[in-house]
C-alpha cells in the first residue's frame, strides 16, 4: 500500500516537544493574601463596631461624646504615656488598611488576569455581593480619607469651618460632629457610605469564612449570622446620627 | 423545531477566532445541546465544510469530557446539569444559541469549541494522589471509615473535572476543583496520612495556573457534580492547617 | 505455527516454567457454516495444568524477572488510561520501567470506566453467606455459559481481594456500614452478597484513582503521558511488537514510539452497533489494527445488550443512556397483548397486557438475567408489540411498586434514576411507564491472549475488555471492572516483565529500522486515502446504517439467513463508504471528521468479522442467540462441537474497501472445577 517509504528524516520518533503552559511568575501567594485580608478585614470590623458604640454617645449630648473623645487619648494613663494607645491604634488600623487595599487591590488584578479577558455572567446574590466587594472598597476608601480629614485632622476643604482641635485634655468632638453633619452634602455622604460599609461588612464575614477555612455549616452560619448583625447596626446606628443631625433632633 | 445556533468557530491556539450562524432543521425539544451540534455537524460535512470541534464522551453527564458555554453560561441556561443533559427543551422555536468554548485564562483555545483544560490535571499530578504502591495496601476493612465520613468525601470525590467551575468563575479560580480533591483525600486514613504535603504542592501549582478565589459561588451553581461550595473553603482551610503545623 | 514458538526465540516457550506433558487431545476444530472461513491452528493458551485453583499461584512463582537496576532499560508502551491501562502503567512505573501511556482524551480520567455505575465483585468472602473464592468462579464462568477459562476465573477470584484493598487506599470511597466496614450488596446472577460500590459511580471513583495513581508516576518521572494521542498502527518487526504509531490530534502530528512492550487496554467494541452506551470516542481502531498485524480476535460476536438502556426515539438521539438494572426490581415489564396497538398504556386495561416476563419465567420474573430480559424483549418488538413512537420498546411500569410502597419509597430507591429519565425523555416514570429497550454494552470478545495476556503478537499484550479472557459467552454484573483492575494491577504487572527479562539488552527500532518506516507509511497512506476519497457524506451517516445492519441481523437474535444478509449488507456498505465519505479540512491539524471516518472504517471491517463469527458459531451460549439452535425459545449450546474459543485472524492485503477472508483458529476450553451444565432461569 505505502506509495513510497517515507526517509527517515520526516518521521518523528519519540513524543513531539510538550509546549509549556502558561504559569504566573510566583509572588506572595494568593490565600496569603486572602488570609491577610480576612484578618485586617476583622481588624477594621471590631474597629466600627467600637467606633459605633462610641458614636452613639453623641445622643447622650455632648458631655458624654466629649468626655468619651478626651478618655480616648488618655486611655491606660498614668501606665502608658498619653495618646500612646491611641496612636498604637492608628498605627495598626493604618498597617492593616494598607495590606487590606494593597492586598485585595493584588487579588483583584490577578483575578482579571485569569480570567483571560473574558466576559462572565454573575448570578445570584453571592456573586453581586463578591462583585460588590472591590467596588465598595474603592469608595470606602476615599470614605476613610474624607472622613480622617474631616472630623480628625480637620483640614480644608472637608473639614467644617469652626473645626476645633482638642487642647489640654478638653475635646471639642461633639461641635466638629453637629458642624460637619449640619451641612447636606456631608451628612448624606455619610449615609451613603454606611450603606456600602455595610454591605462590605456582610460579605466580608462570609468571605472570611471561607478565607480561614471555616467549613464546618455551624461556623460559616455563625460567622454569616455575626457579620449580617454587625452591618445593620453599622447602618442603622451609624447612619441615624446625620439623619438626626439633619433633622435636628439633636444640635 | 429550528433552531439558529451562532457558534464560536478559531483555527487554533493563536488564530483569531469569530462567530458563526448556522440554521439546524428537524430538531426535537428533548435532545442535548450536544445532540444538535451533532446534527450541524453532519450538515456541515455533507455540505463540505469543517465540522465544529467540540468535545464529549460519555453522554452521560460522568466523564466530564463536555463542556461549552451556551448564551454566557458554562455548560447552558440550567444550573448543575452538564452540557451533554442540557435540553433544547427551553428554548422556543426560531430561538438562537451562542455557543462558546469554555473561557477561562487557564483553558486556552484548541479548536472552535476546544478548550486545553490540562491545568487541572497539573494540580492532581502535584500532589491529588496517594503513595501506595500496588499490592502493598493493608486490609481496607482493618482501617474502618464511618459511614457519614465516607459519604462526605464521596460528596467531595463526585467532581468529574469537566472545568466548568474555572469557566464560570470570574476570578478563573479552580479552588471549587482543588478543594474537593484535598477533601476527598483528606477525609480518607489512608490518603490523610499525605494531607500536608499534599496541600502545599496543590496550592503551589494552583497559584500559578489559576486565579485566586473571591467567594463569587458561581462555581457551585455551574457544578454538574453538584460540589458543594465549602469545597472552596477547603483550599485555605488545609493550607492554614498546613502552614500551622507544629514542626520538631 | 507460530503461535507456539517464535522465530529467533527459541526460549518463548520456555519462558513459562516447567512445560506441561503434552498429552494432546485429538481435537478436531468443526467446519463453518461461514462461506471462506478457513479453519486454523488449534491454539494453545499456556495454562498451567493441573489444579486451576493453584495456577496462578504457580505461574507466578515460574515468572522470570528483571532487576530493580534494569526496569529503567525498558520502555513500555501502555494505549489506554482506563482502569486497566491507567493500572497497568501505574504499576510498570512503580516498578521503574520506562512507560509511555496514551490517550486520546485530553485527561487520562475520562476513559469510559468513569461511566460504569453498579459496582465491583471480590471474591473477599468475609459474610457468612456462605460465599467463597470457588462459589466466585462457579458464577463466573456459569454466569458466561462455558466459554471461558476457568484457570482466568480462578485468578480473577484470587486476585479481587486486594484489587479492593488497593483502590481503597489509593482514594476510592467504597460504601461503608455504620460500623465503618466495607459494604457490599447483591448483583444480578448470584445469590450472594459481593459487590463492592460507591453509590451509582463505582466506576468513576475507581477510574479516578486509577488516573490519580498514574499522575503520581507522571509526576515521578516514570510514566510519560501523552493526553490527545491517538494510536493508529503497531510496529511489528518479523511478528514482535515494538512500537505504536500514533497521532497527536491537537496538532495533526504523526510519530513512533518504539517500545519493548505494548500494552493495548484500549476497551470494548461496542459503539460497531452506532447506538450503544458506550462513550462517543469509543472504538475498536486499536484492537483491529492490531488483528490486521497478525493478532487474533477471540469470540468476535459476544456482545452483551443491555435490557434497560433508553430507546431510540428520534434519530438524532446519540445514543442509548443505561438506565440502571436495579430498576428490575420493583418495575414489571410489559406490552401490549394485542399487536400494533397504540392505545396510550393507561388506556390498556391489565387483561389486555402481557407480562411476557413473569409469563415465561414465573420464577425468576422481571429479574431475569441480561440476555434473557434482553432476548424476550426484542422477541416482542418484532413481533409487533413494541411501544413508544418507534414501537421499539417495552413498558417498564412502576404503578404496582406505587400503589404498594408508595411514591416516597420509590423516590428513596430510584429518585436520581427517575430524574434522570425524566430529564432524558421529558416523560415522568411516575405517571408514565418507562419504555426501555437492549442496548448494546459490552463486548466479551476481544483479542486472543494467552494466559499471560500476551496476544499471537509476541510482546503485544491486553487488559480489560479489549481481551477476552473472563467473561465467555455473558459478562456477569460488577465483573467488568474487577476484570479491567486485576488485569491492570495484579497480573500484566507480572506477566509482562517475565517477558521482559527475555529482552535484555535488545535494542529499540529507530527511524532508520524498516519496522518504524513501514507502519509510519501505512499509518500516512492511510490518512491519505481516507482524506482522498473526496466524496460528500459525512462518516456518520454510514455508522449509523452500519448500526441498523448490526442491530437487526447481529443482535440479541441471530439467525443463519439473518447473518449472511449482513454480511453482504457490511460489504456493500464498506465499499459505499471508500467511495463517499466526506473528510473536509487537511490532517495537520484537530480534525474530528477524519477521527470519526478513522474509527468508522476500523469498524466497517470488524462488524463483518462479527457477523462471520456469529455464523460461523453453530450453538447458542449466553449473549449469542441462533434462532436455529434453541429448545423452545431457549439456548442450546453445543458443548460437543462448539466448547472451544474462536479466534479470528484476518488474511489478505489491507486495501481501503478491499475484501477480507477470515481464518478461525480454535483454542479447545476444558472444565475441572466447575461441572459443564445448562443455565436455566424458568
Amino acid at each position: 500500500m505505502p506509495s513510497s517509504s517515507p526517509t527517515s528524516s520526516v518521521i518523528q520518533v519519540g513524543p513531539p516537544s510538550p509546549v509549556p503552559r502558561e504559569r504566573r511568575h510566583r509572588g506572595v501567594p494568593s490565600w496569603s493574601l486572602k488570609t491577610a485580608m480576612a484578618i485586617t478585614g476583622a481588624i477594621w470590623a471590631a474597629f466600627v463596631a467600637i467606633h459605633l458604640f462610641g458614636n452613639l454617645k453623641v445622643f447622650q449630648g455632648p458631655d458624654a461624646f466629649n468626655g468619651y473623645a478626651a478618655w480616648l487619648r488618655a486611655v491606660f494613663y498614668p501606665f502608658f504615656p498619653k495618646e500612646m494607645v491611641l496612636w498604637g491604634l492608628r498605627v495598626v488600623l493604618v498597617i492593616a488598611l494598607g495590606v487590606h487595599v494593597g492586598a485585595a487591590a493584588i487579588v483583584w488584578a490577578r483575578g482579571r488576569r485569569a480570567r483571560g479577558g473574558h466576559r462572565v455572567t454573575l448570578r445570584g446574590m453571592r456573586s453581586w455581593g463578591a462583585w460588590l466587594m472591590p467596588v465598595t472598597g474603592v469608595v470606602l476608601l476615599a470614605f476613610v480619607t474624607v472622613h480622617v480629614l474631616d472630623l480628625t485632622l480637620g483640614l480644608a476643604p472637608v473639614a467644617p469651618e469652626g473645626f476645633a482641635h482638642p487642647e489640654a485634655g478638653v475635646a471639642h468632638a461633639y461641635g466638629n460632629l453637629i458642624a460637619s453633619f449640619q451641612r447636606p452634602w456631608s451628612a448624606w455622604f455619610y449615609v451613603a457610605a454606611m450603606v456600602l460599609l455595610s454591605v462590605h461588612i456582610a460579605k466580608g464575614f462570609a468571605n472570611l469564612a471561607a478565607d480561614l477555612g471555616a467549613m464546618g455549616r455551624r461556623w460559616r452560619a455563625t460567622l454569616s449570622a455575626v457579620g449580617g448583625l454587625l452591618a445593620v447596626a453599622v447602618l442603622l446606628g451609624n447612619a441615624a446620627i446625620p439623619i438626626a443631625v439633619q433633622m435636628g433632633w439633636i444640635a | 423545531m429550528k433552531l439558529t445556533v451562532q457558534v464560536w468557530r478559531q483555527a487554533g491556539p493563536g488564530a483569531p477566532g469569530r462567530f458563526e450562524r448556522h440554521v439546524v432543521d428537524g430538531i426535537e425539544p428533548h435532545l442535548s445541546v450536544l445532540e444538535l451540534l451533532d446534527a450541524l455537524n453532519e450538515q456541515l460535512i455533507d455540505s463540505g465544510a469543517e465540522p465544529v470541534a467540540f468535545e464529549s464522551d460519555c453522554r452521560e453527564g460522568i466523564c466530564g469530557a463536555c463542556g461549552v458555554t451556551v448564551d454566557g453560561e458554562a455548560h447552558g441556561r440550567e444550573d448543575n446539569v452538564p452540557s451533554c443533559h442540557q435540553r433544547l427543551s427551553g428554548y422556543a422555536d426560531g430561538s438562537i444559541l451562542r455557543i462558546e468554548p469554555l473561557r477561562a485564562g487557564a483553558f486556552p483555545v484548541v479548536r472552535d469549541l476546544i478548550v486545553d483544560r490540562g491545568a487541572l490535571d497539573d494540580l492532581i499530578r502535584a500532589g491529588g494522589h496517594v503513595a501506595v504502591d500496588a499490592g502493598t495496601a493493608p486490609d481496607a476493612d482493618a482501617l474502618p471509615v464511618g459511614e457519614e465520613r465516607a459519604e462526605l468525601a464521596l460528596d467531595f470525590a463526585a467532581c468529574i473535572g469537566c472545568g466548568a467551575c474555572v469557566a464560570a468563575c470570574p476570578n478563573g479560580a479552580a479552588h471549587l476543583f482543588a478543594g474537593s480533591k484535598l477533601m476527598h483525600l483528606s477525609l480518607l486514613p489512608l490518603p490523610s496520612l499525605e494531607r500536608q504535603r499534599r496541600v502545599v504542592a496543590v496550592v503551589d501549582e494552583l497559584e500559578e495556573l489559576f486565579g485566586p478565589c473571591s467567594n463569587y459561588g458561581e462555581c457551585a451553581r455551574a457544578c454538574p457534580a453538584g460540589i458543594p461550595l465549602t469545597a472552596i473553603a477547603a483550599v485555605n482551610h488545609e493550607r492554614l492547617l498546613a502552614g500551622l503545623q507544629r514542626r520538631l | 505455527m507460530r503461535f507456539f514458538a517464535r522465530p529467533g526465540k527459541p526460549d518463548a516457550a520456555a519462558q513459562h516454567g516447567p512445560a506441561v506433558p503434552a498429552t494432546p487431545p485429538p481435537w478436531r476444530a468443526p467446519a463453518s457454516a461461514a462461506p471462506g472461513v478457513r479453519i486454523g491452528t488449534v491454539l494453545d493458551g499456556r495454562l498451567p495444568g493441573g489444579d486451576p485453583a493453584t495456577a496462578w499461584d504457580r505461574r507466578r512463582a515460574a515468572y522470570k524477572l528483571v532487576s530493580p537496576l534494569n526496569t529503567k532499560k525498558f520502555t513500555v508502551v501502555v494505549v489506554g488510561t482506563g482502569l486497566a491501562g491507567a493500572g497497568v502503567a501505574a504499576a510498570l512505573g512503580e516498578l521503574g520501567y520506562q512507560v509511555h501511556a496514551f490517550t486520546y482524551h485530553d485527561s487520562a480520567r475520562r476513559a469510559h470506566s468513569v461511566a460504569a455505575q453498579g459496582g465491583i465483585n471480590a471474591a473477599r468472602a468475609r459474610k457468612v453467606d456462605g460465599d467463597s473464592l470457588h462459589r466466585f468462579v462457579v458464577d463466573t464462568v456459569k454466569g458466561g455459559d462455558f466459554r471461558a477459562r476457568e484457570a482466568e476465573a480462578y485468578r480473577l477470584a484470587q486476585e479481587s481481594v486486594r484489587v479492593i484493598d488497593h483502590m481503597n487506599a489509593i482514594g476510592a470511597p467504597f460504601a461503608r456500614e455504620y460500623g465503618g466496614t466495607l459494604a457490599t450488596r447483591s448483583f444480578g446472577g448470584v445469590q450472594v452478597s459481593r459487590t463492592y460500590y460507591t453509590r451509582g459511580q463505582t466506576g468513576q471513583q475507581l477510574q479516578i484513582a486509577g488516573a490519580q495513581a498514574l499522575q503520581r508516576q507522571v509526576h515521578r518521572g516514570t510514566v510519560a503521558l501523552h493526553t490527545r494521542t491517538e494510536m493508529l498502527d503497531l510496529v511489528v518487526d518479523d511478528g514482535v511488537c515494538r512500537g505504536v504509531v500514533a497521532r497527536d490530534l491537537a496538532t495533526g502530528q504523526v510519530w513512533v514510539q518504539p517500545a519493548h512492550a505494548v500494552v493495548l487496554a484500549t476497551g470494548g467494541y461496542g459503539s460497531v452497533y452506532f447506538h450503544s452506551t458506550l462513550a462517543m470516542n469509543s472504538n475498536a481502531t486499536a484492537v483491529w489494527r492490531a488483528v490486521r498485524r497478525g493478532a487474533s480476535l477471540a469470540h468476535a460476536s459476544f456482545v452483551q445488550f443491555h435490557p434497560t438502556a433508553l430507546p431510540i426515539s428520534s434519530h438524532w438521539q446519540s445514543k442509548t443512556i443505561l438506565m440502571s438494572e436495579s430498576l428490575r426490581n420493583d418495575g414489571r415489564i410489559w406490552v401490549p397483548a394485542r399487536s400494533g396497538d397504540a392505545r396510550p398504556p393507561a388506556d390498556i386495561p391489565e387483561d389486555e397486557r402481557d407480562y411476557y416476563l413473569e409469563r415465561k419465567y414465573p420464577s425468576f420474573g422481571n429479574l431475569s438475567p441480561r440476555d434473557i430480559s434482553s432476548r424476550a424483549a426484542k422477541e416482542q418488538i418484532d413481533a409487533g408489540h413494541g411501544v413508544g413512537p418507534l414501537r421499539n420498546s417495552v413498558y417498564l411500569d412502576f404503578a404496582d411498586a406505587i400503589g404498594r410502597l408508595g411514591r416516597e419509597v420509590l423516590e428513596a430507591r430510584y429518585g436520581n434514576l427517575f430524574d434522570m429519565y425524566a430529564h432524558a425523555t421529558g416523560e415522568d416514570p411516575y405517571s408514565v411507564p418507562m419504555r426501555i429497550a437492549p442496548g448494546a454494552h459490552f463486548t466479551m470478545g476481544g483479542l486472543w491472549t494467552d494466559y499471560d495476556q500476551m496476544t499471537a503478537i509476541a510482546g503485544l499484550f491486553v487488559g480489560g475488555e479489549a481481551g477476552w479472557a473472563y467473561h465467555g459467552a455473558n459478562r456477569l454484573g460488577a465483573n467488568s471492572l474487577l476484570s479491567a483492575c486485576v488485569d491492570g494491577w495484579f497480573t500484566l504487572p507480572f506477566s509482562i516483565p517475565n517477558y521482559l527479562s527475555g529482552q535484555l539488552g535488545s535494542r529499540l527500532p529507530d527511524a532508520g529500522d524498516a519496522c518504524v518506516r513501514e507502519a509510519y507509511a501505512r499509518v500516512r497512506a492511510r490518512t491519505d486515502a481516507l482524506i482522498g476519497v473526496g466524496g460528500r457524506l459525512a462518516a456518520s451517516h454510514f455508522h449509523r446504517e452500519l448500526g441498523e445492519i448490526m442491530y437487526a441481523d447481529v443482535g440479541v437474535a441471530r439467525t443463519a439467513e439473518g447473518l449472511a444478509r449482513a454480511i453482504e449488507r457490511i460489504r456493500e456498505l464498506r465499499g459505499r463508504f471508500w467511495r463517499e465519505v466526506a473528510i473536509p479540512g487537511s490532517g495537520a491539524q484537530v480534525n474530528q471528521a477524519l477521527e470519526r471516518a478513522g474509527r468508522v472504517a476500523d469498524f466497517l471491517e470488524l462488524a463483518e468479522l462479527m457477523a462471520v463469527d456469529a455464523l460461523d458459531r453453530q450453538e447458542s451460549c449466553g449473549a449469542h442467540f441462533r434462532t436455529e439452535h434453541a429448545d423452545a425459545g431457549e439456548a442450546r449450546r453445543d458443548d460437543q462441537r462448539w466448547a472451544f474459543a474462536s479466534a479470528w485472524s484476518v488474511d489478505g492485503a489491507e486495501r481501503p474497501g478491499g475484501a477480507m477472508t477470515f481464518t478461525r483458529h480454535a483454542e479447545p476450553l476444558s472444565y475441572q472445577a466447575v461441572p459443564l451444565a445448562t443455565r436455566s432461569y424458568r
